[in-house]
């Protein structure tokens, strides 16, 4: 009689045995799992294998990190001298969501989306939600994670603590970072369901709308109809509680919809055919390199890094209004020295973003022009045409800035010369050095794949270069004679073109074995 | 056509390819086997001046190919997808490559007509990238091209892999056909014996980068190379 319990119970045992063996081989997968992805990154092309470009970005991020922690301890002073309010606290958390929807803002364009890793681990044999809590978790460890508590906790020690008490001041502190975690999830499920449709950017801008209605027309102040919020949690822990169950909530909407798209067709989508036939008519007038631009100019607009360099081109355009209008660089007679740099920028923009990378563009198909006859030196003279017509064409966009003065006509026109003269052929030279393989499918947003240090130093000599012509002839004699050497100098390098561009197609040609390997990864 | 000189190739101390002298005369069909990482890839991008050879040299029809660019317009290759331009759709690559072979429109038809077998509808005029095609298709796309211009001679890498049976046996009609009419040297890498075996006059096997098998007679081929490869 007294088999049966005992039976029951061996079942039992065996179970929570073999619950506990399975939930200690899941742990030791996502230790596995974890040394897999710090692996990738140390070894990803995207990490620029150079050490020197590694160290520069490292210092980099601990200078942003830096600053904002800096920003977070001289918060309650600046709010208080700068905004001259007496109440600083009140202040802040007036202004809060707008700190929230700008934090909307920049995580749509700088968050990662996590399911490119999907595609390693589906096929293995681990259970999915355990993959997804994993990638979810990993896109969670990020600086962005971070903004809010370097920002916000030295305010909370100086003003909150003090005046309400230190409890008040976890409460009001947690209240804002589950806020600002919780976008983090919500931004998750958002830019894999929307992106890169209308409603998306419908979404964006409605916010932006919503942001701008409130400040700029006063038709209601967004900032005080969420502050009550805040100045409930410092008296009571329920709005700690509801955020916390929010962020928990934004968790599980990011989860399951992760969770119920676990498959490739879902998540990575085919890209249509949306440009078919849009050849640049102008470009077939040049024989084998005008067809070879125009097979750039495909490549440009079929790829989602060069789309995005090209969008940022024509928002450059506009960067003349940040100089132009300002008063600090107006002066009596004349005009400012900086607008040689920006004019040379804005003609140039295009040229210098793109020409950067020159071949690594053409990364995964270059033995395909090694094999054409005479197909590398084709190559570079249609990326040259290229790079001619795009600065044409900003050429032209930017003559509106006449509105400013006709100097400033002047001054494009000379540095747009200097450009096709001489910066055209300084970028092509020194990016030829070690060009890197890229995946071009990828999106620009702080990706360094095929970057290295060649291009972070090439923006000296980019800048130099006018001013090294334009300032002894500036100085000694007078503005428009600098301009007048800058112009004629281009136009020297534009007439000595076929020697200049030989440099350039010789050093590929000399190089080219190191290049079609390095390109094929077989370095 | 296509001769070889005292070909080297080094990697630091690893010698991958080591190729004492070996001569391919015109319209041959000369096939390569061997195992994985006995060379094959390597020989062939030498031939193509992709890789620097550490030693010796590769002529074809009298011309160093490091040294000169004009047989690049006499030798069709395909290798990899690093051949192709993957962004375009395969009726804008054609049209491209037509341009840069100056071909008329109506040869560039007449050409893509005989590969009409072998595409089986499903690469012309369909909106889709060379990129998202599959694996075998892409490497329909490849053939076609390499095959495209009039070239003397087509080097073409593991051409029957990831191709359906039917299409493996289009693919050799085409081949022979081209041979027979147009006299073009064909120099094919493969893993499949009986394609090899059937095709070409001439088989080498390499190991370790060294030629240890030149066969010629058609009838003792099958039989040594199923001994070698254990078969």
């Amino acid at each position: 009689m007294g088999l049966l319990p005992w039976l029951l119970l061996a079942i039992f045992r065996t179970k929570i045995t073999f619950n506990y063996l399975l939930t200690l081989i899941q742990s030791i997968m996502v230790v596995e799992l974890i040394r897999l992805e710090l692996l990738k990154s140390i070894r990803s092309t995207s990490f620029a294998k150079s050490a020197l470009v590694a160290v520069f970005l490292a210092f980099l991020a601990l200078l942003l990190l830096s600053y904002l922690v800096f920003f977070g301890i001289f918060l309650k002073a600046i709010i208080e001298k700068g905004f001259e309010s007496t109440d600083a606290y009140a202040t802040l958390s007036g202004v809060m969501v707008y700190f929230f929807l700008f934090e909307f803002m920049y995580r749509y364009f700088v968050q990662k989306l996590p399911v490119i890793e999907l595609e390693r681990f589906l096929h293995l044999p681990i259970k999915k939600s355990n993959i997804m809590h994993f990638l979810l978790g990993r896109s969670f460890v990020s600086p962005l994670t971070l903004i809010a508590p370097l920002l916000f906790t030295p305010f909370a020690i100086q003003e909150i603590a003090p005046r309400f008490g230190s409890g008040a001041a976890w409460s009001w502190l947690f209240c804002i970072f589950f806020t600002s975690w919780s976008l983090h999830w919500l931004m998750l499920w958002f830019k894999q369901k929307f992106e890169d449709s209308l409603i998306g950017i419908g979404v964006v801008f409605a916010l932006l709308l919503i942001g701008a209605g409130s400040t700029y027309y006063g038709w209601y102040n967004l900032g005080s109809l969420v502050k009550p919020i805040f100045d409930w949690s410092l008296a009571s822990p329920l709005p700690v509680v509801v955020m916390g169950l929010i962020f928990l909530v934004t968790y599980w909407l990011a989860y399951t919809y992760y969770y119920s798209n676990a498959y490739l067709e879902d998540l990575t989508e085919e890209e249509n055919v949306r440009f078919i036939n849009q050849d640049l008519g102008i470009f077939s007038r040049f024989g084998l390199a005008g067809e070879l631009a125009n097979l750039e100019w495909k490549l440009i607009i079929r790829h989602k890094k060069s789309r995005t360099y090209l969008m940022l081109a024509g928002f450059f355009l506009l960067y003349g209004l940040i100089f132009y209008t300002n008063p600090v660089y107006k002066s009596e007679t004349g005009f400012s020295h900086m607008f040689v740099f920006v004019g040379s920028f804005i003609t140039g923009i295009f040229m210098l973003q793109y020409g950067q990378l020159f071949l690594s563009w053409n990364s995964a198909n270059f033995d395909f022009f090694l094999q054409k006859r005479t197909g590398i030196e084709a190559l570079v003279k249609g990326k040259y045409l290229l790079f001619v017509v795009t600065s044409c064409l900003c050429l032209l966009a930017s003559v509106p800035y006449a509105y400013f003065g006709w100097d400033i006509l002047l001054i494009h026109l000379v540095t747009f010369l200097f450009n096709m003269g001489v910066i055209m052929h300084l970028v092509i030279y020194l990016s030829l050095w070690k060009p890197k393989p890229m995946d071009i499918n990828k999106g620009a947003m702080f990706n360094y794949e095929g970057v290295g240090i060649a291009q972070f130093l090439m923006i000296i000599p980019m800048i130099g270069a006018p001013y090294i012509i334009y300032l002894p002839f500036a100085l000694l004699v007078n503005q428009y004679a600098g301009l007048l050497a800058l112009g004629i100098v281009g136009v020297v390098g534009i007439l000595a073109f076929p020697y200049l561009s030989k440099i350039s197609i010789d050093k590929v040609l000399q190089n080219r074995y190191e290049i079609s390997s390095s390109f094929r990864q077989e370095l | 056509m296509i001769k070889v000189e005292g070909l080297k190739k080094q990697y630091k101390e690893a010698v991958v390819l080591d190729v004492e002298s070996l001569e391919i005369p015109k319209s041959e069909c000369f096939g390569l086997v061997g195992n994985n990482g006995a060379g094959k890839t390597t020989l062939f991008r030498i031939m193509l001046d992709l890789v620097r050879a550490s030693a010796g040299k590769v002529t074809i029809e009298g011309n160093d190919v490091s040294k000169t660019e004009d047989w690049k317009s006499r030798v069709g290759a395909y290798l990899d997808e690093h051949m192709l331009l993957s962004y375009l759709t395969p009726d804008e690559y054609f049209e491209t490559l037509r341009k840069i072979y100056r071909l008329s429109e109506a040869d560039l038809k007449l050409h893509l007509e005989n590969f009409k077998e072998l595409f089986n509808d499903e690469i012309l005029g369909k909106k889709k990238y060379i990129r998202d095609l599959s694996k075998g298709n892409l490497k329909k796309v490849g053939i076609a091209a390499a095959m495209m211009g009039h070239p003397e001679a087509v080097l073409l890498d593991e051409p029957f892999e990831n191709l359906d049976p039917s299409s493996q046996n289009r693919l050799k009609k085409l081949i022979l056909q081209s041979k027979e009419n147009s006299k073009v040297t064909f120099l094919i890498s493969s893993h499949d014996l009986n394609h090899v075996t059937e095709i070409c006059d001439r088989i080498v096997l390499l190991e370790k980068g060294k030629v240890i098998k030149d066969l010629n007679e058609k009838s003792l081929m099958s039989e040594e190379l199923n001994t070698y490869f254990g078969v």
